[in-house]
């Protein structure tokens, strides 16, 4: 129960970015992909160097906000359409997140081990050494560790899970105390017709670079997190999950409907804990009833459309 | 109506009594890791444990995504599952991470020591123990040198996101200078990526080397196919990617990789702690020569024959013969 809404709420600071670029600015952007990845990179490659926890996430943060706004930049300058800018930004990413780690994938150090190990140490004898001789003197440098302290304990008693839900909240006020300025309001305006904007005299394209980068900050935040909640980055962990993130955003307009509490900021939270419940759900019960492991993206694709189809039918007025 | 269920249940509650429960997750569905599975399960039987009646396996799958993985660890953590047994890099990163009061047993994962799961092969102090699919790299570019003794060039295809492929690249890497060899590598973070990339550098290399590599395996007929047309004889260190398309392959086949994690399994399972027990790498004894003496003499490559002969599997007129 309390891992569940642990990893819901890591969940809901991606969700949050996609709301923003998705609901808010109204600009489509699928870095989130690239920049969950990117935030877990630059966090636990800082652990390695031996900065501090707290230091690293904010830097992961500010790498992924730079991502944003290099996709700011491609849509505005070029004029591209900010989903076909980000596929681009994404996909350099995944390169980008490897050169950084300088692998795929790096835990976060739990012990200190030694630089060089020695091939023979680890491989021993084979059976065809008589004939090929032995192999030498092989060593290889690894990048060896020092353990790091990070602040979640892993254990039930409900620390790590205070621990997530005082960074969400704080980030889902700060955002809404934002978006409640005339600058959050012009924003907010942006979003729902981009020539309106233009008569304040303000550049537009100054909207379209903040709901960009805080998209991808706070999908870095939720990178960066959960790779020290589990203990590793890995390059593959940010498939889907702008995909998972806007099912979140609609479940959350589904269960609030036409109330938009804190601007909708409420929307990807619930909704983030509502589907990782769901998701759960299934993984638990789901196989006893037949399914196999690999039915369930289909599962999740199903339950978003029935989703939708649900929202059609009662005439709602917020429109995918 | 009551009464019988309340029967069943009471049945079933002494069947499960005294029962041990078993946590088995995997990254993805894929061959070489549901043989690991096949290969656990075989050891458990052989050593008289019945799958669900001594041992009951929760058997979970996180379909390539690291949350999933994640949330699978910590249900494992907070139900009561004895033993944790982890299939690949991120289950077992995973696993180590949220669950220290119980046994983890690791498999297949090359460098569990980089992956941050223990400080070191062999004994360790913690409640994480397992068994490495680390091939012997340097060995296999020897048996290259032997057979191809003009061979100068190595691709190395693999995939530069998949970690277990990655430490073997640098391994490749580091041990081939003495050998006067240089790496070229073959990259692909998609079968399809690594078809283009054999057809734009393959030309330019000697022999072709893959590793344990998830995509290559996954495309094993493709790339076997494409490297048959550039004439390019390909040295495996899977025997199932061997299989596919390989003039040569030393290595193991995963289900091997299951025996010997089984095999920890069945000592905790009998009491020893895993304190007690030796992190290693896939031992000798499940090494395995093959050679395919057809597609040798396609590319017309010559196999010395005191290598023939000490082949375990060889492939001969279409026939394939195991010692």
């Amino acid at each position: 129960m309390i891992p569940v809404i642990e990893q819901g709420l890591l969940l809901a600071l991606a969700a949050m970015g996609v709301y923003i670029s998705f609901r808010l600015v109204d600009l489509p952007d699928l870095t989130p992909d690239g920049s969950y990845v990117l935030g877990g990179a630059v966090a636990v490659v800082l652990l390695h160097s031996g900065y501090g926890w707290a230091f690293s996430t904010l830097m992961a943060a500010l790498a992924a906000g730079t991502a944003g706004a290099v996709v700011a930049f491609i849509t505005t300058r070029f004029k591209i359409n900010s989903l076909l800018a980000s596929i681009m930004v994404m996909t350099a990413l995944y390169s980008l997140s490897i050169r950084i780690m300088n692998a795929p994938n790096l835990p976060v150090p739990r012990f200190d081990t030694g630089k060089i190990t020695s091939y023979e140490q680890i491989v021993g004898k084979t059976p065809l050494d008589d004939l090929l001789g032995d192999v030498g003197q092989t060593t290889f440098e690894g990048s060896g560790m020092r353990a790091v302290k990070i602040p979640f304990t892993n254990t039930a008693d409900g620390h790590d899970l205070i621990l997530i839900a005082v960074v969400v909240s704080f980030v889902a006020l700060l955002v809404w105390f934002f978006l409640r300025t005339e600058f959050g309001t012009m924003l907010r305006g942006y979003g729902r017709n981009r020539f309106a904007v233009r008569v304040l005299g303000v550049n537009p394209d100054l909207f379209a670079y903040t709901g960009l980068i805080l998209c991808n900050v706070f999908a870095g935040l939720s990178g960066a997190l959960f790779s020290m909640y589990s203990g590793f980055a890995d390059v593959n962990m940010g498939i889907g999950t702008v995909v998972i993130c806007l099912a979140s955003v609609i479940l959350g307009e589904i269960i609030f409907g036409r109330f938009e509490l804190m601007y909708g900021v409420i929307f990807p939270i619930v909704g983030a804990l509502v589907y990782q419940f769901l998701l759960t759900f299934a993984m638990k019960y789901g196989y006893r009833i037949g399914f196999k492991p690999s039915d369930m993206k289909l599962l999740t694709a199903l339950f978003v459309v029935a989703v939708i189809a649900a929202r059609r039918f009662k005439k709602s007025e917020v429109t995918v | 109506m009551k009464r019988f269920i309340a029967v069943v249940i009471l049945i079933l509650s002494i069947l499960s009594f005294g029962a041990v429960r078993i946590g088995i997750t995997q990254i993805v569905d894929h061959p070489a890791l549901n043989a690991v599975f096949d290969g656990i399960v075989k050891v458990l039987e052989d050593a008289g444990f019945k799958v669900g009646q001594d041992v009951l396996i929760d058997r979970q799958n996180a379909q390539g995504s690291m949350q999933n993985a994640v949330a699978i660890a910590k249900k494992f953590a907070t139900e009561k599952v004895d033993i944790v047994v982890a299939i690949a890099t991120p289950s077992a990163q995973a696993c180590v991470q949220a669950i220290t009061d119980r046994p983890v047993i690791f498999s297949a994962v090359t460098d569990p020591v980089g992956a941050g799961l223990i400080k070191q092969l062999g004994k360790n102090t913690t409640n994480v123990v397992g068994v490495s699919d680390m091939v012997p790299v340097a060995t296999q570019l020897r048996l290259i040198r032997r057979i191809f003794p003009n061979a100068k060039k190595v691709g190395v295809i693999f995939n530069p996101g998949e970690a277990n492929s990655v430490t073997l690249n640098n391994i490749a890497k580091s041990a081939a200078p003495s050998l006067e060899m240089t790496i070229v590598e073959i990259p692909g973070t998609s079968p399809s990526e690594m078809i283009t990339a054999l057809n734009s550098i393959g030309p330019s290399v000697d022999v072709l080397y893959i590793g344990t590599d998830n995509t290559a395996a996954s495309s094993i007929e493709a790339i076997g196919n494409a490297a048959l047309r550039l004439k390019k004889p390909i040295v495996a260190a899977d025997i199932d990617i061997a299989r596919g398309g390989g003039v040569v392959g030393f290595g193991f086949n995963y289900f091997q990789v299951g025996v010997e994690t089984g095999q920890l399994l069945v000592e905790l399972l009998k009491g020893a702690k895993p304190t007690d027990l030796e992190s290693h790498v896939v031992g000798p004894d499940s090494l395995v020569l093959y050679i395919n003496l057809d597609i040798a003499k396609q590319l017309g490559v010559e196999i010395p024959a005191d290598l023939v002969a000490r082949a375990d599997v060889v492939v001969r007129d279409g026939q394939e013969v195991a010692k």
